[in-house]
């Protein structure tokens, strides 16, 4: 399950977030893309990283571009408490420390119905 | 370390490499394969009778289009994923990376299969032109070629004026050739200005929409992203076709009508 959607900037940058939950595992992600660079600011959920200075940040961590990584480099974010399971509580913890607001409505995602394989 | 120590090293350690823990209803396998931005691959087992399914649960390619703003994987990213399936022995199937153990085949090999096709079809990421986003002009370009339109890319044509100018794609089909410029952008405040671009750009090549061969101008917008207002299509619609991206069929139907 995905959705994507324009960030309105005041300066104008081509923004975009993009939202993505894999229920099966569950893994989740929500990331920050400029439409010039790539993605710039990320958030997973359910699955581990390993950064470049060779740590592991665990199941719960961010990117953030930087000159010297990229976007390659993850820290553990605190004021992330929302599960992976919970896609909506996360989104609103994710808005929050990422600056954004979100005029609309995320609903939670349906369950999953049947067998994949 | 003499040459059997290193084997033996080898031998012992590496499946240390891979940690297994129970997962739901899956066994999930922990591999030391990482995605290109350091995520971890992780793959999963199902048991179905006596044959193991080995899968990703469709994480490689979840990853891989959280990297990019294009909506659909293109046909290009579509048959890469296809060639490297079967150059491992890999399923596609419903987004997923899936083969199956079956009595009597080493478990290891199958996990190495899955795990060296989502580490193949991640590396698609470094294909990318910018290696961050697809471009519309690719996405396009992906279309003509599926519709088996031809065409030349980035052409160089001379103005009027002298000045050299790029046009994104001369598409030759069998009626009339047609030459398409692009207007993408994310931003409002950048829009115009690529608009007021291709118009200075249609007046000086206007000499090439004349005589027996003329060709076809079209100005296709990128309006899978709300920044155009109507000004831009009206400054563009006395000298070129207006198409949409949002309406690729309709771009079809313009560059192949006689």
């Amino acid at each position: 399950m995905e959705f994507r959607a324009e960030v309105a900037s005041s300066v104008g940058w081509p923004l975009f977030v993009r939202g993505s939950y894999n229920p099966l595992i569950p893994a989740l992600s929500y990331a920050l893309i400029l439409k010039t660079a790539g993605r710039i600011y990320a958030l997973d959920l359910g699955k581990d990283h390993h950064n470049p200075q060779c740590d592991y940040v665990g199941e719960k961590h961010k990117h953030r571009w930087t000159e010297q990584f990229r976007d390659k480099e993850a820290y553990v974010p605190e004021n992330i408490t929302a599960d992976a399971a919970d896609p909506v509580g996360v989104w609103r913890q994710f808005c929050t420390e990422a600056g954004i607001t979100h005029l609309g409505t995320l609903r939670p995602p349906p369950p999953v119905q049947q067998e994949l394989f | 370390m003499s040459a059997p120590s290193i084997c033996e090293e080898l031998r012992q350690g590496l499946g240390a490499l891979f940690v297994c823990s129970e997962h739901g209803q899956y066994q999930r396998i922990r591999t030391p394969y990482l995605y290109p931005d350091g995520d971890v691959i992780d793959l999963f087992c199902k048991a179905d009778n006596d044959v193991l399914t080995i899968t990703d649960l469709g994480e490689t390619t979840r990853w891989l289009r959280m990297q990019t703003i294009s909506p659909k994987r293109s046909v290009r990213q579509r048959a890469l994923i296809e060639d490297v399936c079967l150059t491992h022995g890999v399923e596609f199937y419903k987004g997923m990376l899936l083969a199956r153990c079956r009595p009597g085949e080493p478990l290891a090999s199958v996990v190495l299969r899955v795990v060296q096709a989502a580490l193949r079809v991640s590396d698609l990421w470094f294909t990318f032109r910018t290696r961050a986003v697809e471009s519309v002009a690719d996405e396009v370009a992906d279309f003509l070629t599926e519709r088996q339109l031809p065409f030349d890319r980035d052409e160089k044509l001379a103005g009027r004026s002298g000045r050299a100018w790029t046009v994104d794609f001369h598409v030759r089909p069998p009626s009339r050739s047609s030459l398409v410029c692009i207007l993408s952008t994310g931003s409002r405040y950048a829009a115009r200005r690529i608009a007021e671009h291709v118009l200075a750009l249609w007046y000086d090549l206007n000499h090439l929409a004349a005589g027996p061969e003329a060709l076809q101008f079209v100005s296709l917008f990128d309006d899978t992203m709300d920044v155009w207002s109507p000004e831009d299509f009206r400054l563009l619609e006395d000298l070129s076709t207006i198409a949409r991206w949002s309406q690729p069929e309709t771009l079809i139907e313009t560059l192949t009508a006689a």
